[in-house]
């Protein structure tokens, strides 16, 4: 129960940081910005798409409907969501540490483990709802502007095109392994930040990383081939595997074994370090 | 000398040309000519190379003289020519001449291969070859080499609509190997091994199967619109 209580705590704390909010407005700008820009000239941007095709054959039916702009809001925010989430959940133990509240956190009649524990489950409630306000931008608000129809898919082996009936169940289980991938960045930062005594250094070394992984995972370079599949950012992408034909199941499940491997360890170190953090001096 | 040969083979050409129009071409035309309009149910299965594509239905409607619409639930994948750019070409009888020779035999059918060289530089088409059924003046199989698509080969199949010149089956073979996708596409991360190119199929083929023709019961303009 007093976990619980200390959980519940740990999420009005985040909500009463006006740092919590900018996410959720980067969010609802970014989407309303790309979603004006299709409406305006969205035709380029599936011409450019189905360019090398459309010298042998035509698209014909609604192809700038919802289902493909939430796609692409999807393909183009991904990216970016983790910085939202990192600015937040950085700050949850090195905030405490920053403020001086840490002290009076440990003094509560609540483990040190349960104390980390709340702030991970805060986090990951944050990390909820910063994934349901996209997947309810993307998907919701854009079919109500585009209304839906059949999904066209471009991946590296060529295009894809799934029928309207087939699009909503890749959408729920594609918006569950994104919520992993970002609470995988949550998680991440949490840990960083039982190290730190400030709140920029975990969101930037957070970002660092993400950074760095991503550009070691994009380089075609023998030497990192060994270590690509064990790195979280190459199955942060894990999402857009399910809208391809068929769909690549053992690949999806091996990317959501490494990310939840990924938060547990995570997890554990910053269990590990919070329990013999001193926080006396 | 080489001046009269050169004049003379005109002169032979042209003649067989005019002749050859007159009786199989223009028996074939005589019959498009006379759909006024119609409407048909479509099923379309695409199997073309780097497209996945499902079975999808679609209203066709077509009235003359060029008007055409597909009203598809759904996107579906079709050739860019091919449902009326043949026939509104064909039917222009002072655009092109056409030379007439003994065709291959389609589905027991022995044929008639028409081949129709435009005469004005504009047109999209560059050369058609087409196999005629002379006795039902039915094209059974078309190859156009167009300008913009490359060549693109057609069967068709008629059943109930064959006096009208209607198939009821299309097959479409595409050239697809101008195809080339987006390097900026992302990257499919579970794609370890490199892909041959030259390796893959050359030829797509999209079927239409064509059933519920209405035929000249009459279209509204506002369908087109």
């Amino acid at each position: 129960m007093m976990f619980l209580n200390n959980t519940y705590n740990e999420f009005i704390k985040i909500a009463a940081k006006p740092r919590s909010y900018i996410g959720l407005i980067a969010l609802t700008v970014l989407i309303s910005v790309i979603i004006l820009a299709m409406k305006a000239d969205g035709s380029t941007y599936i011409s450019f798409v189905t360019a090398s095709f459309e010298q042998t054959l035509s698209f014909s039916g609604d192809i700038m409907n919802g289902n493909l702009i939430a796609f692409i809001i999807l393909q183009m925010l991904i990216v970016h969501i983790p910085l939202l989430v990192a600015l937040v959940t950085g700050d949850l133990i090195s905030g405490e540490a920053n403020m001086g509240t840490i002290r009076m956190l440990a003094s509560k009649p609540i483990s040190r483990t349960q104390i980390v524990l709340s702030k991970f489950l805060a986090g990951a409630l944050y990390t909820l709802l910063l994934t349901v306000w996209l997947g309810f931008l993307s998907l919701y608000v854009a079919r109500w502007i585009f209304g839906t129809g059949d999904l066209m898919v471009l991946t590296s082996d060529g295009l894809i095109i799934h029928p309207e009936s087939d699009v909503e169940w890749r959408y729920l289980y594609g918006f569950l392994t994104a919520y992993l991938s970002l609470l995988t960045v949550s998680t991440l930062s949490i840990c960083l930040s039982a190290f730190a005594e400030n709140s920029i250094g975990p969101i930037v070394s957070t970002m660092a990383i993400i950074i760095f992984f991503t550009i070691i995972g994009t380089m075609d370079v023998t030497v990192f081939d060994a270590i690509k599949p064990y790195l979280f950012t190459t199955h942060m992408a894990a999402w857009r595997s399910y809208f391809e034909d068929p769909v690549p199941w053992d690949a999806i499940n091996e990317s959501i074994r490494i990310l939840i491997y990924h938060n547990v360890i995570l997890i554990g170190i910053a269990l590990y370090q919070f329990n013999r953090k001193d926080i006396t001096s | 000398m080489r001046q009269l040969f050169l004049i003379l083979s005109l002169v032979f050409v042209s003649s067989i040309s005019l002749a050859q129009q007159s009786k199989t071409l223009n028996a074939v035309v005589v019959k498009l000519n006379s759909v006024k309009d119609y409407t048909v149910n479509a099923r379309v299965v695409a199997a073309v190379p780097m497209i996945k594509i499902k079975e999808v239905n679609a209203v066709l409607y077509f009235k003359q003289k060029d008007k055409f619409k597909i009203d598809a639930k759904g996107i579906a994948v079709l050739p860019k020519q091919g449902f009326i750019e043949l026939n509104k070409f064909l039917t222009n009888t002072s655009k092109y001449m056409a030379i007439e020779s003994t065709g291959k035999v389609i589905g027991g059918v022995s044929t008639l291969m028409v081949t129709v060289i435009p005469t004005d530089e504009s047109t999209d088409i560059i050369l058609a070859k087409l196999w005629i059924d002379s006795k039902k003046s039915l094209i059974l199989a078309s190859q156009l080499t167009t300008k913009s698509s490359g060549v693109m080969t057609t069967n068709y199949t008629y059943t109930d609509q064959a006096q009208f010149g209607l198939p009821s089956t299309i097959v479409f073979e595409i050239d697809v190997k101008r195809f080339k996708m987006p390097k900026s596409v992302a990257a499919n991360i579970h794609q370890t091994d490199k892909q041959d190119d030259s390796k893959k199929d050359k030829q797509g083929k999209i079927t239409v199967y064509l059933t519920g023709y209405k035929v000249n019961k009459g279209i509204s303009d506002n369908i087109f619109k």
